[in-house]
């Protein structure tokens, strides 16, 4: 006689759980993840923003020199040139970065939702008008495109984040219509169908729901690249101005102070390795956990 | 002690034990199997899926693959004038074993092909492994005939060439040899031996029964239909002529009808080429077609080997009996084994049948029993029957 | 179907795709105003005075169709604009000669991210759950998260400021001169190669030099790639039928892994060519920018950077455009090459 078995939610949770326990790059792309949640959350206490300052994203500046300080009490990881104060920019920095993220990650989503829903589910002139259209963006190396993108809307960060929502949407486009491609010859589908769902109904109830992996996987696996991205447009002047709370903005202004002099020739390595660490960690946690998603809900690569 | 094995017997295999190291714990995959084979003969295995067939038919040629390891026993081949422990060869000697002595047949026939090479190229790679000698005797023997009715730059050339096929006769790894077959203009001299090779392969196609050889030789698997797959795949084991085929349910994925023909060919072959074969199959029908003798495998253990028309007509171990109670016949009762095939990490103790066994004692469940031979050339393993 | 049908058919298609790359450029640059867009007509200083000749003679304030048109035809004579920023001068003329230092750095970087990435990743997968593999796999993770503009600056740091091996630029100061006083014949305007063509070797030593760092900090994104996907499609064509068929004829594991399971595992890599030229030339941008090297990659990002000069940020981004649309042409026809099935499609 069989033990009342769990119901098969609580199983499948308990298998993702032993699975991630598994991992030691999973457990730490989800402790760095957490990290940086945690200090955008608590960066208005981390980092004060000061008096009569509406705006918390401008670094405060304490003083005109062009020259960087080195870390100090009031300044903990130094200042950058023009004496911004780079402890501030970090922290309040990931906030940018997330904003970044998840509205880029989304913008993408949605057109991408809508575009390849389309195509997929109907097919024929539909699905080749759209498909054509993606191949244009997709002539492009992506960063180039966004560049032109943003060079003509004027540099800023909502222009990085609005090119980047241009240049990225085909990928997602494309995955969710081979996944729908797929989903539709399922049998459930043509039941649904025969049930008398509507067309909405099928797409979202039936499709969609079993679409969702991909492109989770994809979206969390994404999101370092569009970090990346953004923090290299900022990098080459395309994005919010100096002062700025953003990690690529920050680097910028670290380039010509790379070689301080004969004697101390790595002076002013506060301002660019604090900035640096702080991308490079970032990305690197969601790398390992779009990594860790991937290998946990595919179902083909599970239970090996 | 050096092991022997009769002359008239091709291999045998003594108590072979092979297990595999999951994730999930050691599964006694093969517990304990020997089987005799004698030349010239066909002996099916039969089994339900998960008896351990294919994984003996892999053993004999030490192809297991990882995480099943190859515990203890013996796998004798015969070699002339003595016996070979194929368990206790190194590589290189494995390696020369295959492809050319024993050659496996599987059963995905397309699945067995590289989708990025041609038929040619990859039942060439086989007589390139196994017959290079003799391709190039014959390269040479094209080139003797050739060189007299040459012009002078010609001759030059295929005087050239035939010191190459020489060297590649007697050093066909020589560092010289391979600087050589890599530079672009002058490796055109490799064209005289694809073409003998693919004259050879046009040749096994046509033996294969493979309308229009020529056009076929250059196809790639996925434009092969299955039938023509396996035929390929046939050629490709055959090419050498070895002494014994280890058919691998090989027309397990194939149509019926298409099956029929590949059994019929099989049998053709059988006479021709004088090969044993081990055919591992769960197709008690296929059996009764081409097997000279058979054994039934269960659950990791052989438990009857007998002659074809003994195993049909008495059956003696209660696996077997309920095996061919189980083939359904019009107008009689459909019958089926109780419970199910075990799970081979943790086996019954005992007799690993008994659980399923209609005749089951009180010992079955304590102690394996012993191979019996109740009459000549008729081995059960079962309490019921006493050495 | 053979490969001669395929190219042709892959060929006729570059056609529309072509097209419709010029449609998108000219739809981004319908956001500007006339007087902006007149950069991308004038080919010379004086004529930037008179914006409204110019905004007559291309029709700029005409319906779009037209201005299509009319920018099409000035595009096909090679008229690309101005740059009103320096190097001024002709935008065509201006990426001409920019060009030789970037294909310099990418021709080196090609290889090494191809050889490389394969190398490892196949090693990788040979010797899987071994100390190698784990080696391989973690540093890939890393390489692939690192931003590769703060991996060219850490470079510079530590090469340039800390230990003074060498500096950024394409030369030595000394090298510079040299290069541009005759006798030296700058037959390639690629320092590599000129070296050796004009005999002095140590040029071209000094350009390897020099082209060390630049190629490290462009390479390891891409490498960090190839290595991930090349070990997993080895690892999974390692477990595919033909493999157990090619050692059942007797060929050892070592030629198996070359023979047979690299070239079907290679097929998903060749996919990847298309984004791996695409991160090359995005690399170049960032790279160029900063080592200092005077390429097409910086070209861009100085024209890009506020105030922008439109014509050349435009004319860089056309120009790579078409360049891409090519190179996933090759891309295509490589990977038809080499997996047959493709052909058929």
């Amino acid at each position: 006689m069989k033990a009342k078995s769990e119901s098969p939610t609580i199983k499948e949770l308990k298998f993702v759980i032993t699975r991630i326990k598994k991992s030691p790059l999973s457990i730490a792309g989800i402790a760095i993840i957490g990290f940086f949640v945690a200090i955008a959350l608590l960066a208005p206490i981390l980092a004060r923003v000061p008096e009569g300052q509406d705006n918390p994203y401008r670094l405060p500046r304490s003083g005109w020199f062009s020259e960087p300080q080195p870390p100090s009490p009031e300044h903990l990881f130094g200042t950058a040139q023009w004496q911004y104060d780079i402890y501030y920019g970090c922290i309040w920095g990931t906030r940018t970065a997330f904003r970044i993220g998840i509205i880029v990650v989304a913008g993408n989503l949605i057109i991408g939702l809508l575009v390849g829903t389309l195509g997929g589910y109907y097919g024929g002139i539909i699905d080749e008008l759209l498909m054509r259209g993606t191949d244009i963006v997709w002539a492009f190396p992506g960063l180039l495109l966004a560049m032109a993108f943003v060079t003509v809307m004027g540099p800023s960060l909502d222009s990085i984040v609005l090119a980047l929502i241009l240049v990225g949407w085909p990928s997602y486009a494309r995955v969710i219509r081979s996944e729908i491609f797929r989903v539709k010859q399922e049998d459930y589908v043509e039941a649904a169908k025969a049930v008398g769902c509507s067309d909405f109904r099928v797409i979202t109830k039936h499709i969609l729901i079993n679409a969702i992996y991909p492109i989770v996987i994809m979206a969390s696996l994404d999101t370092g690249a569009i970090v990346l991205s953004a923090a290299a447009l900022s990098f080459l002047g395309l994005g919010p101005p100096p002062g700025y709370a953003d990690w690529g903005q920050m680097i910028s202004l670290s380039r010509g102070f790379i070689y301080k002099n004969a004697q101390d020739p790595l002076g002013y390595w506060f301002t660019w390795t604090y900035p640096g660490v702080f991308i490079f960690t970032f990305v690197l946690g969601w790398n390992l956990l779009g990594d860790a998603f991937r290998d946990i809900l595919d179902p083909t690569l599970r239970r090996r | 002690m050096e092991k022997t094995i009769e002359s008239g017997d091709l291999l045998d295999v003594k108590d072979l034990y092979v297990n595999f190291y999951t994730y999930a714990g050691v599964v006694e995959a093969i517990d304990g199997v020997s089987l005799l084979l004698k030349q010239g003969e066909t002996l099916g295995l039969v089994g339900e899926t998960g008896c351990g067939k294919s994984v003996t038919s892999l053993s004999i040629i030490v192809l297991v693959p990882p995480p099943g390891t190859i515990e203890k026993g013996d796998i004798l081949l015969n070699a002339g004038d003595k016996a070979i422990n194929l368990l206790k060869q190194n590589d290189r000697t494995l390696m020369n074993i295959r492809g050319k002595d024993i050659s496996m047949v599987f059963q995905d026939p397309r699945g067995a092909l590289n989708p990025v090479y041609t038929v040619t190229q990859q039942v060439g790679e086989a007589l390139l492994l196994h017959r290079r000698e003799e391709m190039c005797k014959r390269v040479l023997q094209n080139l003797e005939r050739d060189i007299p009715e040459a012009n002078t730059l010609k001759r030059f050339i295929y005087n050239c060439e035939k010191k190459i096929y020489e060297k590649m006769m007697n050093k066909p790894k020589s560092p010289s040899l391979r600087t050589l077959s890599k530079i672009p203009i002058i490796n055109r001299y490799q064209g005289r031996l694809r073409n003998e090779i693919r004259k050879e392969v046009v040749e096994l196609l046509r033996i294969m029964k493979i309308a229009d050889p020529e056009r076929v030789v250059d196809m790639y698997p996925h434009e092969l239909s299955g039938g023509m797959a396996q035929r390929v795949v046939i050629a490709m084991a055959l090419s050498c002529n070895p002494r014994l085929l280890l058919a691998d349910e090989p027309t397990t994925n194939l149509d019926v009808t298409i099956q029929a023909q590949i059994l019929l060919l099989i049998r053709e072959l059988k006479e021709k080429m004088k090969s044993s074969i081990l055919y591992v199959t769960h197709d008690l029908g296929v059996v009764a077609e081409i097997c000279d003798r058979v054994a039934v495998m269960y659950a990791g253990n052989v438990v009857e080997v007998a002659d074809t028309f003994t195993i049909f007509k008495k059956p003696s171990h209660p696996y077997t009996q309920d095996l061919l109670a189980a083939i359904p016949r019009p107008g009689k009762e459909f019958k089926s084994i109780r419970g199910e095939v075990p799970a081979l990490i943790s086996p019954p103790k005992g007799c690993r049948y008994h659980p399923r066994c209609s005749k089951a004692m009180p010992t079955c469940a304590l102690v394996k029993p012993q191979v019996a031979e109740i009459e000549k050339g008729h081995l059960v393993m079962c309490h019921l029957y006493k050495r | 179907m053979g490969m001669r049908a395929y190219i042709i058919r892959r060929l006729l298609l570059l056609i529309p795709t072509i097209i419709g790359v010029t449609l998108l450029i000219f739809s981004v640059v319908q956001v500007l105003s006339p007087e902006q867009r007149a950069a991308l007509y004038i080919t010379s200083e004086q004529q930037a005075d008179d914006i409204e000749a110019i905004i007559e003679k291309y029709h700029l304030r005409d319906p779009v169709y037209i201005q299509y048109f009319v920018w099409i035809t000035q595009v096909l004579q090679g008229n690309l604009g101005y740059n009103v920023k320096s190097p001024s001068g002709r935008v065509l003329q201006n990426i001409i000669n920019r060009a030789p230092a970037t294909i310099e750095l990418t021709i080196i970087a090609a290889p090494v991210i191809i050889l490389s990435g394969i190398a490892l990743g196949v090693t990788s997968a040979v010797h899987r759950d071994k100390l190698i593999d784990h080696v391989t796999r973690v540093t890939s993770i890393i390489g692939w998260s690192f931003p590769s503009f703060w991996l060219g600056i850490l470079l510079l740091a530590i090469f340039y400021a800390a230990l003074g091996w060498v500096g950024p630029g394409r030369l030595n100061p000394d090298a510079s001169v040299f290069i541009i006083t005759p006798p030296f014949t700058r037959y390639t305007k690629l320092n590599t190669i000129d070296g050796l063509l004009n005999g002095q070797l140590w040029i071209t030593v000094d350009a390897l030099k020099h082209l060390i760092l630049p190629v490290a900090s462009l390479t390891v994104q891409s490498i960090a790639l190839i290595v991930r996907v090349m070990r997993s499609s080895m690892l999974e064509a390692l477990t595919k039928g033909y493999i157990v068929s090619a050692r059942a004829k007797g060929l050892g594991q070592k030629e198996v892994i070359n023979k047979h399971a690299r070239r079907n595992a290679l097929i998903p890599v060749v996919t990847l060519a298309g984004m791996l030229s695409a991160g090359l030339l995005t690399g170049v941008v960032i790279t160029e920018t900063i080592f200092s090297i005077p390429g097409l990659g910086s070209y861009a990002a100085h024209m890009a950077l506020p105030p922008p000069d439109i014509a050349g940020v435009l004319g860089f981004t056309l120009f790579t455009g078409v360049l891409f649309v090519i190179v996933n042409l090759i891309v295509d026809v490589a990977y038809a090459y080499i997996d047959p099935r493709i052909r058929l499609g």
